[in-house]
């Protein structure tokens, strides 16, 4: 086993089995708003969801990570209610999906895939009609949401005419709306340009600080990391990782170290941590010292004469990698654990392929 | 009925609804137009049912126009507003926005077919009023002979008309239903309406042979004229009865086989 491998085991808090009763631990003194359990969803031969069960508790911004096809968004259906779970349920607080859906569907707001809405009609009077269904949506309350999302001046022109990104806000105005329990965005930053990304990372993060439980799904690690406290990370449907989001990050606490001589340095650093702990990127030097091992390697080296440039985490190129190679890893078996750490060493542009 | 209206609100929204209307509006009013601009009327059994009859009587104009109507326009318009409602949003994306919402899948399917029915009501209205406001101006208005030769009063002829629309109605119901029943199989709007007038155009043609006679009394297709009876002294009730039934049972078996497949349907878009 490498050194990779056991950061790998050593990083998610909860554990990685589904068999335990998780909700009950996690969530500890808070309800658990939304739970799913065996949740399975199979398509023809494919299995697209496979005896998935996580927790949600209230308060949570919760962060449903995936690569694209892991079974995200036909999860977060099967919640809605729109399609039917092959085997497993939902619970929303105490309504079960998908037979008590409609009790259900009261205490949730969101969205599956990117939001749609009649085109012909402003996002005014949209909210209006798929408020009333089902509920009540009063003007000041629309106007508030519109507010919220940033879209008031724009409310009474048709959603016809809107750019994906305010498609995308009113996405999440409709979310919020009827002051929902749970709020589910299912990729709610994708296709967005820059700024736009940063706005509704913001807007969680306030939904968040604020009390509102939210269910986000995405396919970037570090947007998770922004703004969520704690999340799941799934694969081909089932769980590869659950709990607090700083548990999800690799616990290996490599540096990249710039020196004026980095040929000397690596010696250095491998008399110090051994061949294991060393290794090259892009020219950078990547040496996995451990906590207490990187003010002993600063001293070693400026004893050796060698001028020390930088000393950083390496860790934020490491993310991707080690997202990389999360979801790689449990693809296969162990044959291939080999081949992901590999990955996960190699500079970031070639791992992404 | 919170459901219908807000159903209702959507058809409004889209043009499509307006070029169904207008067309229907547009038959009874060129009907009298034709009949006035041209020379030789049509002799009396001539051309369609009614026809001879509107020049000396306007309120002949809405019977005239469904009975051409029914042909074509109607089924096809039925056809539409049984499918745009389902696989119309579907196709469009909103269904899942709307299905997200806590509203039953059968307040849905319900809705759905219930605001195909309403829009054919306004088609039909559009056609009657339009039709006796034109014949009216055109060629006035007065008691009608029947077919069998008696005569009756404008308000009695009045509430036959209302009757042989509501025949009408109960015909086109069935190509509403046929038209649901094609959208929960299918999310697009064209191959569901298609799929309807298909099978209504099949049945029709069988209908025309004697040989699928034994089927004519099932199929809904071949009680086309039957509105004629209304305007015999006294009704002929017999042949409306047996459409009604051949109606009833068409309508009751595809909205329970739609409600079957629609409230497991997984919903993609």
């Amino acid at each position: 086993m490498t050194d990779t491998d056991q950061a790998l085991v050593g990083a998610p808090a909860g554990g990685t089995s589904g068999d335990a009763e998780p909700s009950a631990q996690v969530c500890a003194d808070r309800p658990v708003v939304l739970a799913t359990h065996g949740l399975t969803k199979r398509f023809g031969k494919l299995l697209a969801v496979d005896h998935l069960d996580l927790a949600v508790c209230r308060g949570d911004v919760f962060g449903f990570l995936g690569p694209n096809g892991a079974g995200k968004t036909t999860t977060i259906r099967m919640i809605f209610g729109l399609i039917f779970p092959t085997s497993g349920h939902i619970d929303v607080l105490d309504h079960r999906v998908p037979g008590d859906r409609v009790a259900a569907l009261r205490h949730l707001g969101g969205f599956v895939e990117v939001p749609a809405f009649y085109p012909n009609m402003s996002a005014r009077r949209n909210l209006r009609l798929i408020g009333a269904a089902g509920g009540r949506a009063t003007e000041e309350r629309i106007s508030e949401v519109l507010d919220t999302v940033g879209l008031l001046a724009r409310g009474d022109s048709k959603v016809g005419g809107y750019s994906h990104g305010m498609k995308q806000r009113l996405g999440i105005a409709n979310a919020l709306l009827a002051r929902p329990e749970v709020i589910i965005l299912d990729e709610p930053t994708s296709g967005l340009d820059p700024q736009g990304m940063k706005d509704v990372r913001e807007l969680v993060r306030e939904l968040g600080a604020a009390g509102t439980t939210v269910f986000l799904s995405s396919h970037l690690l570090h947007e998770v990391e922004q703004v969520c406290n704690r999340a799941v990370i799934i694969n081909r449907g089932r769980t590869v990782i659950e709990g607090p989001v700083s548990a999800l990050r690799p616990h290996d606490e490599a540096v990249k170290v710039v020196t004026g001589d980095q040929q000397k340095a690596f010696e250095t650093a491998r008399a110090l941590f051994g061949a294991q702990g060393v290794s090259w990127d892009e020219g950078n030097l990547i040496v996995r010292a451990g906590d207490e091992g990187v003010p002993e390697l600063v001293r070693r080296l400026v004893a050796d004469g060698i001028a020390v440039r930088a000393v950083v985490p390496a860790v934020e190129q490491g993310l991707e990698d080690f997202f990389l190679e999360l979801t790689q890893s449990s693809d296969v078996d162990a044959g291939r654990g080999e081949r992901a750490a590999d990955a996960a060493r190699s500079p970031a542009g070639e791992a992404r392929g | 009925m919170g459901s219908l209206s807000r159903e209702f609100t959507k058809i409004l929204f889209q043009r499509r609804t307006y070029v169904g209307w207008v067309g229907l509006l547009a038959v009874p009013v060129l009907i009298v137009v034709a009949l006035d601009l041209s020379n030789s009327k049509p002799a009396p059994g001539e051309g369609p049912p009614f026809f001879a009859q509107i020049t000396n009587n306007g309120i002949f104009t809405p019977l005239a126009a469904i009975g051409v109507l029914s042909f074509f326009l109607f089924p096809l318009i039925a056809a539409m507003a049984g499918a745009f409602p389902l696989a119309g949003e579907a196709e469009q994306g909103t269904m899942k926005t709307w299905m997200s919402r806590p509203v039953s899948r059968t307040a849905i399917l319900f809705s759905k077919w219930g605001v195909a029915i309403l829009y054919i009501v306004v088609g039909m209205l559009l056609v009657g009023l339009g039709g006796l406001a034109a014949g009216w101006a055109v060629f006035g208005v007065h008691p009608l002979v029947t077919q069998s030769g008696t005569t009756i009063s404008i308000a009695m002829g009045l509430e036959r008309i209302v009757l042989a629309n509501l025949l009408i109605l109960a015909a086109l119901l069935c190509m509403v239903s046929l038209a649901l029943f094609f959208s929960t199989l299918s999310n697009s709007s064209l191959t569901a309406a298609i799929s309807a007038m298909v099978v209504f155009v099949v049945l029709t043609i069988l209908n025309s042979f004697s040989y699928f006679d034994f089927m004519k009394p099932y199929t809904f297709t071949s009680y086309d004229m039957a509105f004629i009876n209304l305007f015999r002294d006294p009704i002929y009730w017999q042949p409306i009865r047996h459409a009604l039934l051949a109606y009833g049972a068409t309508v009751a078996g595809l909205l329970l086989v739609s409600w079957l497949i629609f409230r497991r349907k997984d919903i993609l878009t």
